[in-house]
């Protein structure tokens, strides 16, 4: 249900906090045994705050997010409640501090039903690399949900909360939200806050939100962003009222649709699907431009040679000896951290470190990780060139849809390649958002994703609200 | 063969900042196992380093104060390692772009040693080692220090050279309010990069890093060691590994710290979390113009200007806080001489008696000036100066006030004198009569006898006048 | 050209044991992976590298300690903690 209504349902007391509370922890309880959706779910607590909830409503004192039940993606810091970013690392890590979106979000007293399912510290695109058991689709719990936010984008399609919080570092908010026929925004990056994201790649990590439609994911926004002391990649340049321009004329923008998203690779069905919105906004008025991304051949090295960089030298904190997973093998101090990140790592994130560490030591630096920040230069003036000539580009988000369990997400370079349309947003730092644009033959949602200039998220949310309002989704089978 | 050492440094300096570098703990020594930590600088997962611009100030004055460049822009890199003492298994220090660059010192030769860089790093935290369990237990209260590196060219070719330099800086660096520079508790660390060569060669050997000196004179003792060390490498036909060394207090000995298969790649690259600092020119001027006179200018202004012996002035410069009180004083009295006099023989008895220390005084360089001028002008005697300074020092007061109250102020009444010289001369004519079958000596006793019947205050030089007249 | 070799080396740099099969396995996965990294090597190296904006000096976090955390939060998640201190195997 959209959050405007479930706000406006709390507030005239046609439900209580703790009853609507209630019906998501039973649907949890009931379903996301198909879909482990959750890592941790916190009945208790959020009852709690359920309850507390519905003091402020009774006092006339209610903000936009009391009462509203939230999932929280697993690598973002709760004081109190296990963080365990998907890894045996840190299985039993619990914060002495709240994250910054977490203390916003605490302000209005919020009830967060747990934290979610995702691939092990967010590397991946299939949530089938969490230590705690895969995500499973909600549209087919044999097919998976796309990744890293995967338990976040099945926990709302399920309907197993009101709306996510998710982390995006190359598409993990927008890609696994086209597979499970949600919307997810990834904000601009120093939006929002990463003080209590558990690092993945530092320059492009950046806190999204999935929910049913942009207009949600707009309305959390409003309470998540903004400048943040704590956080010196924050910035000031961000002005909240992000839904204020839905429902205006969106007729007069300009959008760009670059030809290298719709080449080889790309699965005809999803071509199709992306082709017709195209169309949509055309019939509506909108000008639509063909633009050019020439250096795309390019991203995907440079984004994994970049966040595998960046995630090995922030990785290196977990070593068993102050917090997370510590092995009974070593005798010295380095066979015992040896062994604690043997036995604490899956093998995709040691590949990442792997592949970082390559990627920054001695006789191989410049070739690579310099080569690759001089990409990051060249897309971003590409993208500035873009953005000179039209408003917001459109392209899909995902070359095809969700696949079969087991069929791609062990081979990764498959994988890896699979990521060609969303990272380049974050290389560029630039704001985005997936929606459901159609469905496969197998039913499966089929996503395209909006995207737009630096701190204007606005305009992606209103344009993509007016496809929404136009474009009929198909209820999941859970 | 006969070597010729070549030697450069590398010295770490702890910041005197109130907060730690990128967090907001306090930046203080010492204190009980992790009471000065938080999430930030205990590593935890989701935090993220926010500099502490009072640290950037420092650095740059850390430049200023050797006469460095202090750049517009400059950028945080990681250095990645692991070590239980480096929570996040990376330091945060400055690779490309540090916060100055070049710079120099003239030491005692007239030879300039010129520095390489300064930049911003973090300290590490404390291993406390339990041999008998056979573990190292972490405290993390140091993590996060602010540090600069200063790191010079190997210009350096004797002990002499490398000592003066580091006593130089580290007073420039008092100065400067950069560092307490107490080598002993660790506040400033010197690591000594030495190698030697035939005399007469151009070409530098495979150098050695000295870890570990706590203090001058070690730097002295280690450096000699190293060179001996590696002569006699050379002398028998070996070659010197590039290696890091412990120098042991206790043998005067150094040796291996890590062996060579552990060479390190600490994979340096920008810290994302970290934008570059950029300094605007007028930043950097307001900086410069918040410096204090450093210790090099003084000194010159006091032996050219103010005539002052080069000793004196030496000790004037080596406490800024004793250099300042001088300032001020003479800026009241330029009675350069006089006052350095009264400070250096007088201040510093009290000083050392008390176990004080120039902040711990409670009168003001304008008190000290006053004094000074009271005594030349011939208000107090130069004795009375000395006792009624020790008043000030011991209970404060000023000090005409206090030569009032203990009848300090000479008495230039001749006639006053005379009647109690009269008095004395008749009242001693036994040694008035020695003294006048030319027993000098007796002169003394009967001036004795004056000055205790006049007081305090008797002017002795008309005492004196009148005594001599009186016997004639 | 990736070899096992050079794994090791990795697997040094990054503090990862492996086994011998799961070394073998690394080095077959990289091997692929390093393959289509190579595509950044041909760019263009006159490009300028990408940095952050610079902040103003005067923007920078101002000089004030505060609390810190109690020692206990901060040793809350630790396996082994001896005098309030983070326990490891002698090092030195």
């Amino acid at each position: 249900m959209a959050l405007k209504k479930l706000r406006k349902m709390l507030d005239e007391k046609e439900i209580g906090a703790v009853e609507l509370t209630r019906r998501y922890l039973d649907k949890i309880e009931k379903t996301d045994k198909n879909v482990n959706s959750y890592i941790t779910v916190c009945a208790e607590s959020a009852l709690e705050s359920a309850k507390k909830a519905q003091e402020l409503i009774d006092a006339g004192e209610a903000g936009a997010f009391t009462g509203l039940p939230i999932s929280v993606k697993d690598n973002i810091c709760t004081m109190g409640v296990k963080t365990t970013c998907a890894s045996r690392m840190l299985e039993d890590f619990v914060p002495p501090y709240d994250a910054t979106v977490i203390e916003k979000l605490k302000k209005d007293n919020f009830v967060m039903l747990g934290k979610t399912n995702m691939d092990e510290f967010a590397m991946g695109g299939s949530s089938q690399t969490s230590y705690f058991g895969g995500v499973k689709n909600p549209y087919d719990t044999s097919r998976v949900t796309g990744g890293s936010s995967g338990g976040a984008a099945a926990s709302v399609a399920a309907g197993l909360c009101a709306a996510a919080l998710g982390s995006d570092t190359g598409g993990s908010v927008r890609q696994p939200a086209s597979f499970c026929g949600v919307t997810g925004l990834k904000p601009t990056y120093g939006a929002v806050s990463r003080w209590g994201l558990i690092a993945f790649a530092s320059s492009l990590d950046q806190i999204g939100v999935i929910a049913e439609s942009a207009e949600d994911t707009g309305y959390v926004l409003d309470g998540i962003y903004g400048y943040d002391a704590n956080d010196a990649t924050s910035s000031k340049k961000s002005y909240g009222n992000y839904t204020s321009l839905i429902g205006g004329d969106i007729s007069k923008l300009k959008i760009g649709v670059p030809k290298e998203f719709f080449g080889d690779g790309l699965n005809d069905e999803v071509k199709t699907a992306v082709l017709r919105a195209v169309e949509y906004y055309k019939q509506l008025g909108c000008e639509i431009i063909d633009v050019s991304l020439p250096s795309l051949e390019y991203a995907v090295s440079a984004y994994y040679l970049i966040s595998s960089a960046e995630a090995a030298s922030n990785l290196s904190r977990f070593d068993g000896i102050k917090y997370g997973f510590r092995s009974g093998l070593g005798e010295n101090f380095n066979d015992l951290i040896k062994n604690s990140r043997r036995e604490g790592f899956g093998s995709e994130v040691k590949r990442r470190i792997m592949l970082g560490n390559y990627a920054l030591c001695s006789g191989y630096y410049d070739a690579y990780y310099k080569n690759a920040t001089r990409i990051r230069t060249q897309l971003r003036s590409e993208y500035a060139a873009i953005f000179d000539k039209c408003d917001v580009m459109l392209t899909p988000t995902a070359p095809t849809t969700a696949y079969k369990i087991g069929e791609q997400e062990n081979d990764p370079v498959k994988m890896y390649l699979a990521d060609i349309y969303t990272v380049t947003v974050n290389i560029a730092g630039l704001p985005a958002i997936s929606t459901t644009c159609g469905y496969d033959s197998n039913g499966m949602p089929i996503g395209m994703s909006l995207i737009g200039r630096a701190f204007d998220e606005k305009t992606i949310i209103a344009v993509c609200d007016r496809f929404e309002k136009d474009f009929e989704r198909k209820e999941c089978a859970l | 063969m006969r070597y010729q050492p070549v030697i450069g440094l590398e010295i770490h300096c702890e910041l005197q900042t109130d907060s730690k570098v990128f967090c907001t703990c306090q930046n203080e020594f010492g204190g009980s196992e992790n009471t000065r930590v938080c999430p930030r600088c205990s590593g935890m997962p989701g935090t993220l380093p926010l500099i502490n611009q009072n640290a950037v100030r420092l650095a740059a004055k850390a430049g200023f104060a050797t006469d460095g460049t202090v750049n517009n822009y400059s950028a945080f890199d990681r250095k990645n390692y692991f070590y239980p003492d480096l929570p996040k298994a990376y330091q945060i220090t400055q690779f490309d772009h540090p916060i100055t660059t070049g710079g120099y010192i003239t030491v005692f030769n007239g030879n300039k040693m010129r520095i390489h860089h300064i930049h911003i790093e973090e300290d590490a935290g404390k291993l406390v080692h339990d041999d008998y369990e056979g573990i190292s237990m972490a405290d993390y209260n140091r993590c996060g220090v602010p540090l600069i590196e200063i790191v010079t060219e190997p210009d350096f070719r004797s002990v002499e050279e490398v000592q003066d330099f580091v006593e130089k800086i580290a007073l420039r660096l008092k100065y400067a309010g950069v560092c307490d520079a107490r080598m002993e508790q660790g506040s400033m660390r010197v690591d000594v990069n030495i190698s030697i060569m035939p005399v007469g060669s151009t070409e530098f050997g495979t150098r050695a890093e000295i870890k570990n000196l706590n203090s001058v004179k070690a730097i002295g003792r280690a450096i000699e060691y190293e060179i001996n060390r590696q002569a006699e490498i050379l002398d028998n036909g070996g070659t010197v590994i590039q290696e890091t060394r412990r120098f042991n207090d206790n043998h005067g000995d150094t040796k291996a710290l890590r062996s060579k298969e552990e060479a390190h790649d600490y994979r340096y690259f920008p810290e994302p979390d970290i934008p570059p600092v950029w300094l605007s020119d007028e930043d950097i001027a307001e900086i410069k113009a918040s410096m204090p006179e450093m210790p090099q200018s003084r000194f010159k202004r006091y032996t050219e200007e103010y005539g002052l012996p080069a000793d004196d002035a030496n000790l004037i410069i080596s406490s800024k806080e004793f250099s300042d009180f001088y300032d001020e004083a003479v800026k009241i009295n330029p009675d350069y001489k006089q006052i350095s006099n009264l400070m250096l023989v007088e201040l510093n008895r009290n000083l050392n008696e008390s176990e004080k220390t120039i902040s711990d005084v409670t009168f003001s360089p304008a008190d000290l000036a006053e004094l000074v001028k009271m005594s030349t002008d011939g208000v107090v005697s130069k004795n009375a100066a000395k006792d009624i300074l020790k008043i000030m020092f011991d209970k404060g007061g000023k000090p005409m006030e206090i030569a009032k109250n203990n009848g300090f102020i000479m008495d230039n009444d001749a006639s006053e004198i005379e009647e109690i010289v009269n008095r004395v001369i008749a009242e001693n004519a036994d040694s008035v009569e020695s003294y006048k079958n030319g027993n000098q000596k007796i002169f003394g006793f009967l001036m004795g006898q004056v000055i205790r019947l006049a007081g305090k205050g008797a002017n002795p030089k008309i005492a004196k006048d009148v005594l001599t007249e009186k016997l004639k | 050209m990736f070899n096992s070799d050079l794994t090791k080396h990795l697997a040094e740099l990054s503090k990862i044991e492996f086994t011998d099969d799961e070394l073998e396995q690394m080095t077959a996965d990289m091997t692929n992976i390093i393959a289509i990294m190579d595509k950044v090597c041909e760019f263009d190296t006159s490009k300028p590298a990408y940095a952050l904006d610079a902040v103003d000096y005067n923007d920078l976090r101002k000089d004030k300690h505060q609390s810190s955390y109690p020692t206990e939060s901060i040793t809350a998640n630790a396996k082994n903690v001896k005098n309030n201190s983070f326990v490891v195997p002698k090092v030195v």
